[in-house]
């Protein structure tokens, strides 16, 4: 019986590209990224291209996702924060579309790789890092120094915001990562269980009927934390661009 | 689970990264291993701060959000 759970992990070549020695393949990883993208495109554009003023039931859900993310913005980063409303709409459509298209029978999760989650989650601290400094100056720096700390303790506590500060790319990227991951293996060894225990004749197929039951479960589960982790990142992402913007706490 | 593997993260995530740095350091100045095992604490410390600074904006956004709505 051989059940790899791992296996459904595997990067594969599709269009083997070498560019200056870095290997830059066109993947299975690559080709999900790129239907995700196609797909929210083509999701966003023909929704609202009907322009009615009473919207239909696919032009309510764009307008839904954007007034969802909207008040996620004004919520947690204020007015200001939504000049930066495009790429926190970006991140979580591309998550929540990549996540769900991993449900899928056969597909490829995208974010079960922690490269994906830390470029993602990289590319924020950057971002929002760059932005605080540009907005701030070396005032951006008052984001390490909480207010009313006894001077004997700020060296300790600087150092500790300091380290807290560059903890946040590591715990962003190893959310999502280890939320697809572990969900897509629980599903995998449960649905190992079922042919394991159907090889045994009746008496497992009877049986099998417990993981099968479990796999339903889970998969209505799994649908849930695919949009859960992409609605976490993104409240992380606002969060963090808050901090960026108003610095002083 | 959202909730626990949170937590989990946070405070895993300010130890790493102080081990890390303090290894780093360790390795450049040659002071192995005293900054590994300060960082460390301080690394500790800073997890211990994210997963205060996390639980006081979940509770801060339940207090706000309108009943029935859940949260994060």
């Amino acid at each position: 019986m051989a059940i790899d759970p791992m296996h459904q992990f595997r990067i594969e070549r599709l269009v083997p590209l070498d560019i200056g020695g870095i290997d830059a393949s066109f993947t299975n990883s690559a080709l999900f990224m790129v239907a995700a993208v196609a797909l929210i495109s083509v999701f966003m554009i023909f929704t609202v291209s009907t322009r009615a003023m009473v919207p239909g039931r696919w032009q309510s859900m764009a307008e839904i996702s954007y007034e969802f993310i909207a008040k996620m913005v004004r919520d947690a980063a204020g007015e200001g924060g939504m000049k930066y409303f495009p790429i926190v709409f970006s991140i979580f459509m591309f998550i929540l579309f990549v996540n769900l298209l991993g449900l899928l029978p056969y597909s490829f999760t995208v974010t079960s790789h922690i490269i994906v989650t830390a470029a993602l989650a990289l590319s924020v601290f950057f971002g929002v890092t760059l932005i605080g400094f540009a907005k701030h100056g070396l005032g951006f720096f008052k984001l390490f120094v909480p207010d009313g700390v006894p001077v004997a303790l700020l060296p300790i506590v600087v150092l500790i915001e300091i380290i807290s500060y560059f903890s946040r790319p590591v715990s962003h990227s190893i959310r999502l990562f280890a939320n697809m991951l572990a969900g897509h293996i629980t599903l995998k060894v449960f649905a190992g269980f079922i042919i394991g225990l159907s090889s045994l004749g009746a008496i497992g197929w009877a049986g099998a009927v417990l993981p099968l039951i479990m796999v339903v479960a889970l998969t209505a589960l799994e649908l849930l934390v695919a949009f859960l982790q992409a609605y976490v990142f993104t409240v992380l992402t606002c969060m963090y661009l808050n901090d960026a913007l108003h610095p002083g706490h | 689970m959202a909730y626990g593997l949170r937590m989990a993260t946070e405070l895993v995530g300010g130890v790493l990264v102080g081990a890390g740095i303090g290894f780093g350091l360790d390795r450049w100045l040659g002071t192995s291993p005293w900054l590994l095992i300060t960082f460390l604490m301080l690394g500790f410390g800073a997890g211990v701060q994210n997963v205060l600074r996390a639980t006081k904006k979940m509770d801060s956004e339940r207090d706000r959000a309108p009943p029935g709505a859940s949260g994060t």
